[in-house]
Parts: C-alpha cells; structure tokens; sequence
C-alpha cells in the first residue's frame, strides 16, 4: 500500500501511528487479564517495582515470578512501551506533518497515554478500586482514538471528499455517533461489574446487569439497522461497509462472549437445569479458560468501540463538510464507488 | 425518527448512571451487622430492645473479632481453639488485595469470595441475587456438605475439599489453582466468619433475657464485677460456638466397610434392587421428596434452613405468589430493617437421575449424604441402626444404606422411558 499523502511529505507518521494502535491493543488485553486476576496490587509500589527502577527490575525475577506479578509488571512495561511509541509518533508528525490539527492531536495522544500512566500509578498508589475502573475506561477510549488518529493520517483520509449531507446521510451519521456513545456505555456498565467494590448491594448488581444487558441489546439493534441502511443507500462505498461490518461481526462475537463469561463466573441459569450440562457445571475458579474467556469480553469490547468511532469518522468525514481538506464532488472518489444518482451526490448541503 | 429519538433518550439515562457510578468512593471495609436477625427476635420475642444494643453487640464483635482490615480471634481461657483459628492463617486471607515482596498474596478473601459470599459473609455479595442457591451465608454455622453429624460442624477436611473440589450446578466454584496453603488460610477465614457470625446471632438471642444491658462500656473501671460479668457471659456465648468447632474434628461418622466382592456385577445388581425398594419404601422414604421417578419433583416446597428463618419457621412455603398474609407481614418487616435480605425461594430435591451429586461423586460422598442428611436443607439423615443395635424394621443398616447408594447411583443409567420400572412399582410398594 502506497502510504502518505499530499498533506504529509512522509509516509512515517502513519507508520507511528498504526504502530500506536497495534501496541494498544495487547496494552488493553494485558490490562484486562489485571484486572480479571485481581493483580493490580500484584506490585505495591509505583512508579518503581519492588524498589527497583521500573526498566531495570530484573528480568528472570520477573518471568520466573509469580503469575499476578508477571501480567502486572508486564503490563506496566508495555504501558511504557506504548509511551514511547507515542513519542515517536510526536517527533514523525512535527517533522512531517503540515496539517495543524494531526499536530494537536499526536500531543492529546501523548498526553493520554501520560495521564492513563498516572492514572495507574495512583491506583496502585491509593489502592483505590474505584480509579482502577476509571483507568479501565481510559484505555479503551485511547484504543479507540489511536485507531481514529492512524485513519486520519492515512492517505485515504484526505483524498475522500467531504460535504455532502442528504437525509439518508444524515440518518446514518446520528445513528454511528449514538452507536459510539451506547458502546462505550457499555463499556462503562461493564467495567463497573467488574470493579465491584465489595459493599455493593445485590440490588444494584442486578440495575447494573440489567442495565449491561439491556444496552447489549440496543446495541445489537442499532448496528444491525445501521448495516441496513448503509447497505442500501451506499452499497459500494467500503469506507463504511467495511466498518459497518467489523462492528456487526463483533457484537456478535460479542454477545456470545458475553454469555459465556456469565456462564464461567456464575454458572448456568436455574432455567437450563434440565439439561445435564447446566446441572453439574462445575465452575473453575481463575482458570485459564475462565479468565481468557472474560477477558477476551473485555477486549473485544474495546474493539467494538474502536470499530464504531472508525464508523463515525468514516460517516463524518463524508457527510460533514469541512474547511480543512480540499472539496472535491463525492464522486469523484473512485474508489469508494460513487457516481451513484441517490444519495450523496444529489443534495449539496450549504 | 421515532427509533433515533428512542436512542437518545436511553443515552441520556445511560450517561446520567455513569456519571453517579463514577462519583462514588471505595466504601470502608466494615462488617456488618445482622439486622435481619436482630429485627427477627424483636418481633418474634415481641419486644423492643434498647436502642444501644445494636452498638453493644458492635463494640463487643470488634473487641473480639476485630475489622475486616484487621482481625483479631477471640481467646477463651482452657480452649485451644489454634487449630480452627489460626491468626496468621485468618489475617493472610483478611483485608485488601495484594501480594507481599517475596510474592504471597493476601487478601483471598476479598479476591475469590467476597463478590458471592459478602464482607461479613453472610452470602449477600452483590452477584448473590441472581444465583440459585444463593451464596451461603456462614453466620448461621450451618454447612451442608461434611463428613459429622447432622447439626454437627464440618471438619478441616470437609471444608479443604469444598473449596478444592468446588459444589458442581451451584454457583461454587472450585478453587483448584489455589496452593494449598491459600486454601488452608481460606479455610481458617471461613471458620473466623462463621463463628464471628454465629456469636453474633446467640448474642442477639441474649438480648430478650439480659437484665440492662449485654455490654455496658460505661461500667468498665467504676463497676469492674458488674463488668467483668457481662463479659463472662459473653465468653461464654463465644465458647460454646467456638467448642462445636473444635470438637468437629472427632465426630467424623465412621463408614463401615463394604463387604468384599461388592463390585461384582450379580452383586450389584442385587444390591441396587434392593436399594430399589428401599427408596420407594416407608422407612428410607425418600420418594416422598425425590418424587415417583426420582426427578426430585416429590415435594418441591421445601424450604432450606436459612429462607425458613425469614417467612414462618416451617418446613414448607408454597412460593412468592401465594405467601400468606403473615408471611409477607414477617418478610416485609425484615426487609425494611435489613433491604439487603434475598427474596425466598423453594429449595428443591435433587433431580437424582442427572448423576449429578454437589457433595461429592464418590460412593462415599453419597453415603455420607444419607446417613447424614443434608444440613440446612430438607434431606433428612436416614434412621441408622446403631452399631450393636438389635434389627429394627423402622431402621436401616449400614448395607441398607450401602444399597441405597448404589440405587442412587444407578439412577443416571436406569432408563426413565419404561414406565413398567417406575411408577405401577412404586405404587405397589408404597402400600
Ligand atoms: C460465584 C459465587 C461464589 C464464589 C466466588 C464463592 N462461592 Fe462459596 N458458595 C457459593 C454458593 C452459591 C454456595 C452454596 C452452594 C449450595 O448451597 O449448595 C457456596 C457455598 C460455600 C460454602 C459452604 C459449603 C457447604 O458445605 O455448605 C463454603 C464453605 C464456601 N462457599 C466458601 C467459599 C470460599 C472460601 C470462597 C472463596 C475462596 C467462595 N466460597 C467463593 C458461591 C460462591
Ligand atoms: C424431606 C425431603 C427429602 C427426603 C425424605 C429425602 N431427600 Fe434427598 N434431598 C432433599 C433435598 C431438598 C435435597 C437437596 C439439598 C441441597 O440442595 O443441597 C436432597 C439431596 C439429595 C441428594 C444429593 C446429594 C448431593 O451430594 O448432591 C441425594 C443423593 C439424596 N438427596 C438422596 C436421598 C435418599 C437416598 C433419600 C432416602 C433415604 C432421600 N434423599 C430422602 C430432600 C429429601
């Protein structure tokens, strides 16, 4: 793939920046397996470990050492790591980048990745459960704008045009950008079960699940509208099918993942006793079937978020009009398949 | 657009939850009192108790348990109570989470139970209401699974295996990747909760019969015999729960052997036929709960030991919808007291045919089962001849009870499609 762009002299700061997201990615899996194992206080201190230097915390100490130790540690050096790469995105976008905005955000993007570092730092510093849960948004909230931010810096970005709005668009832009707002409620909802401070009351568990599953169906419903109406308004426009697709394959992932990390914490519902299988599930804890299973519901929850914030900038760089980049028509972006008489073409928004 | 609409509105609701969950503060780690309980007495002892009774029984639980962040075991004079409670073995599963320099962690507690089993555990840990059966509540002392007597507390042993082998169709789970050491510590913690629990409810029963008052504080260095005889009192409360525990481990009931060939085919062919007849017969009876077909559906409303305490101290309810009047009055009043309390439930039989045994697969396990009957819950302990004991049609043998299990076991294979072994062969032997 040819990467840079009329706006960039160098391929690079893309390169930075699908590096950024790639490394969040395990960043936010490792993090989850933290908080699935209770390890967050697996190392007391911060931001040394066991009174070393973080970096220089011995390296056979740490992969020979216990298991709550070894994802925590670990995932305080690939927080680091993933610091670093963010710097790297900094030097490649001030050097390259003409574009003032990509230059503010490369800064909001190391800025995030210091604050959610501290953040951190303060959990294991206050032994706070309730910053823990803050920490556990932030990082899915990064992962998702690292991901928006290589697709800004893509070449692809620029050369789409922007600017026209007719109702359908319209429809389809709210309906991503209510889409990006319900999944990270979601996320939220989540990660509060998972937080549990131990005084919780069984009642507001039960709003909490409730809320988590009602959500869960919401969003089905809403992806699954979306994909429709995508489909058949711009059948050949990838720049949305193709996202729209990724998150409709992952909520479904999703929801059975979701079972299933009901299923491997609490057992079957007293409504499937009948079955022999329910009857004598026999429950592990901390497994690793167990924990990957929830796990793997954590991750691909930010996923999804990622997936439906790519979604919304696809949707609003196509329908919004902007000043930023050049206005071509729509269609004359071959490779998002325009020329289609409906539609985008038709209505030119002022 | 209807539907887009529809979507903001949730959203609205939905951010308007987030914002509230995120404003609230780790809550200290307290235990907390029974309020259930305490209200169940008044109202059953038609009394009302001093207002400072509730601090009383506060004050005396943390002067002799301590807090969850720092607990202390109670010491009686002439009882060595090391072996059920240890304090090293309490304080590593006590507290918060995290691991110490050379990797031990601490805090199992509130690592692997305390979401299901609560603080103080009293089985109210916020995932309790969506389990069935709900978490145990240790306070009322009574554990289902062991190897003693009917009333009796399980052993070391009993509860090491429960947390190893976990309790298959309930929402316990195995602690199998735990070292043994962390069990032995969870152990000891579960023994401090239940004793700490139990001392709280007979210090509860106390209050009807106390003069003035179970613990005056006030009295400490102005009427020191005064003093000191309340606390007598107490420490004698705490002694007898405490005894019980410590006794467990000689009442192991012993398991007669079986006699030699058992395990051959005629024999046990034999055996299970007669195991046959006594399930269906008046003595064992156990048809009468585990229904005609053994599907557990002979008497579904029983209720176990700790829902009876909040609807009418009966062995029966007959579910939510059809509460009499003064079933709900009891329920409704506890839970305005205590709103943490669980809706009741009917406990069922168990379906017998699914093979499916919580207490344990083994034929031992069984046995213990029936001999012993299941505390806390409807299953009776079968009427066991004593040893020496002259035959006595109105009791069973150890090989009767041997042959029970060996029905039992049976079931998951007999074939249910053949209503010729069932139900005309259970009516005809019930007369
Ligand atoms: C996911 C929920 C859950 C978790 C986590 C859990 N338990 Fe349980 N536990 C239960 C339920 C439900 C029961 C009741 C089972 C029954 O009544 O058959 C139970 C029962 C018990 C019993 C009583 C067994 C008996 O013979 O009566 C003990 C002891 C116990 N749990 C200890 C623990 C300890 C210690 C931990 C943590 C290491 C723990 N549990 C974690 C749900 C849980
Ligand atoms: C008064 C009703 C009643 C009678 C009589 C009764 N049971 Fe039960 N039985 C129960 C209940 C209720 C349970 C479920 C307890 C629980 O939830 O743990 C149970 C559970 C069992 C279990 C399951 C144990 C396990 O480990 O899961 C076995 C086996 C069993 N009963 C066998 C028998 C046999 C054999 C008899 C006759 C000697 C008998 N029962 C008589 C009510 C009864």
């Amino acid at each position: 793939m040819h990467v840079g762009s009329p706006n960039s002299i160098s391929p690079w700061p893309a390169r930075w920046a699908i590096v950024l997201a790639c490394a969040t990615f395990p960043l936010i899996w490792v993090g989850g397996l933290v908080t699935t194992y209770d390890a967050g206080m697996a190392v007391p201190d911060w931001p040394t470990t066991y009174g070393h230097n973080m970096f220089a915390y011995p390296v056979l100490d740490w992969l020979r050492g216990p298991w709550d130790m070894f994802i925590e540690h670990g995932h305080r050096l690939l927080g680091s790591l993933v610091g670093m790469i963010a710097i790297g995105l900094n030097v490649s976008v001030f050097r390259n980048e003409r574009r003032g905005w990509l230059r503010v955000l490369a800064v909001v993007a190391l800025l995030a990745v210091i604050s959610q570092g501290v953040l951190g730092g303060m959990r294991v510093r206050f032994d706070n459960r309730q910053l823990a849960m803050i920490h556990g948004c932030f990082g899915p909230a990064f992962f998702a704008f690292a991901v928006a931010y290589a697709c800004f810096l893509s070449p692809d970005w620029s050369k789409v045009s922007a600017g026209r709005l007719d109702r359908s668009g319209q429809r389809i832009l709210r309906l991503s950008a209510v889409l990006v707002v319900l999944t990270y409620l979601q996320l939220i909802l989540g990660a509060s079960m998972r937080h549990l401070t131990s005084q919780i009351s069984p009642d507001f568990f039960r709003i909490l699940v409730i809320f988590h599953l009602i959500n869960a169906l919401a969003i089905a419903a809403h992806i699954a509208v979306l994909r429709v109406r995508i489909a058949a308004n711009f059948p050949r426009v990838l720049g949305l099918l193709l996202p729209v697709r990724g998150v409709l394959y992952l909520v479904s992932v999703q929801l059975a993942l979701g079972v299933g990390t009901w299923v491997v914490k609490y057992g079957w519902p007293e409504w499937v006793s009948n079955w022999d299988f329910a009857a004598g599930y026999l429950i592990a804890a901390k497994s690793h079937s167990q924990s990957m299973t929830v796990t793997a519901h954590v991750a691909i929850g930010s996923l999804i978020l990622a997936a439906s914030v790519l979604l919304l900038a696809q949707t609003a760089r196509r329908f919004l009009p902007t000043g930023a980049s050049p206005s071509r028509p729509y269609s004359a972006d071959r490779r998002d398949g325009a020329n289609r008489p409906s539609g985008l073409a038709m209505e030119a928004v002022r | 657009m209807r539907f887009d609409r529809g979507c903001k509105n949730t959203t609205a609701a939905f951010l308007l939850l987030a914002v509230t969950l995120c404003g609230c503060a780790d809550p200290p780690a307290v235990f907390v009192l029974n309020d259930a309980y305490y209200a169940h007495i008044e109202r059953k002892t038609q009394t009302t108790f001093d207002p400072r009774s509730r601090d009383d029984i506060g004050l005396i639980l943390a002067s002799s348990f301590g807090e969850p962040d720092d607990p202390y075991v109670p010491l009686i004079a002439d009882l060595d109570a090391t072996e059920i409670l240890d304090l090293t073995r309490v304080k590593q599963s006590s507290g918060r989470v995290w691991s110490d320099k050379i990797g031990i962690a601490r805090g199992l507690y509130r690592e692997h139970c305390i979401h299901c089993h609560g603080m103080s555990g009293d089985g109210l840990g916020p995932t309790a209401s969506f389990l069935n059966p709900y978490p145990r509540d240790y306070r009322m002392g009574i554990f289902k699974f062991k190897s003693t007597g009917k009333g009796l507390k399980p052993t070391h042993d009993d509860l090491v295996r429960i947390l190893t082998e976990g309790i298959p169709g309930t929402a316990m789970p195995s602690f199998k990747v735990l070292d043994k050491d962390e069990i032995e510590s969870l152990v000891h913690y579960v023994r401090y909760l239940s004793i700490r629990g139990e001392l709280e409810r007979k210090l509860i029963e106390l209050l009807p019969d106390v003069e003035d008052r179970l613990l005056d504080d006030a009295l400490r260095g102005k009427q020191d015999d005064k003093y000191k005889a309340q606390w007598d009192t107490i420490r004698g409360t705490a002694r007898e729960v405490m005894e019980k525990w410590v006794q467990a481990e000689q009442e192991v009931l012993p398991v007669p052997a079986r006699p030699d060939g058992w395990q051959d085919p005629e024999t046990m062919r034999a055996s299970v036929e007669h195991g046959r007849k006594l399930f269906y017969g008046k003595v064992a009876n156990c048809f009468s709960c585990h229904g005609d077909s053994a599907l557990g559906d002979g008497q579904t409303q029983g209720v176990d030991a700790w829902t009876r305490e909040l609807l009418n101290d009966k062995e029966q309810f007959l579910g939510l919808a059809k509460m009499t009047p003064e079933e709900r009055d009891r329920f409704e009043y506890l839970k305005a007291r205590d709103p943490r309390i669980l809706p009741p439930r009917n406990i069922r039989p168990r379906n017998l045919r699914q093979g499916i045994f919580r207490g344990g697969r083994r034929p031992i396990d069984v046995y213990l089962r029936i001999v012993n009957g299941i505390d806390g819950t409807p299953m009776p302990s079968a009427p066991l001849l004593k040893p020496g004991e002259a035959p006595n049609p109105g009791k069973l043998s150890s090989d009767d009870v041997w042959s029970l299990v060996d029905y039992v076991r049976s079931l998951q294979y007999e074939s249910i499609s053949n209503p010729n072994d069932h139900e005309p062969v259970v009516t005809r032997e019930r007369l």
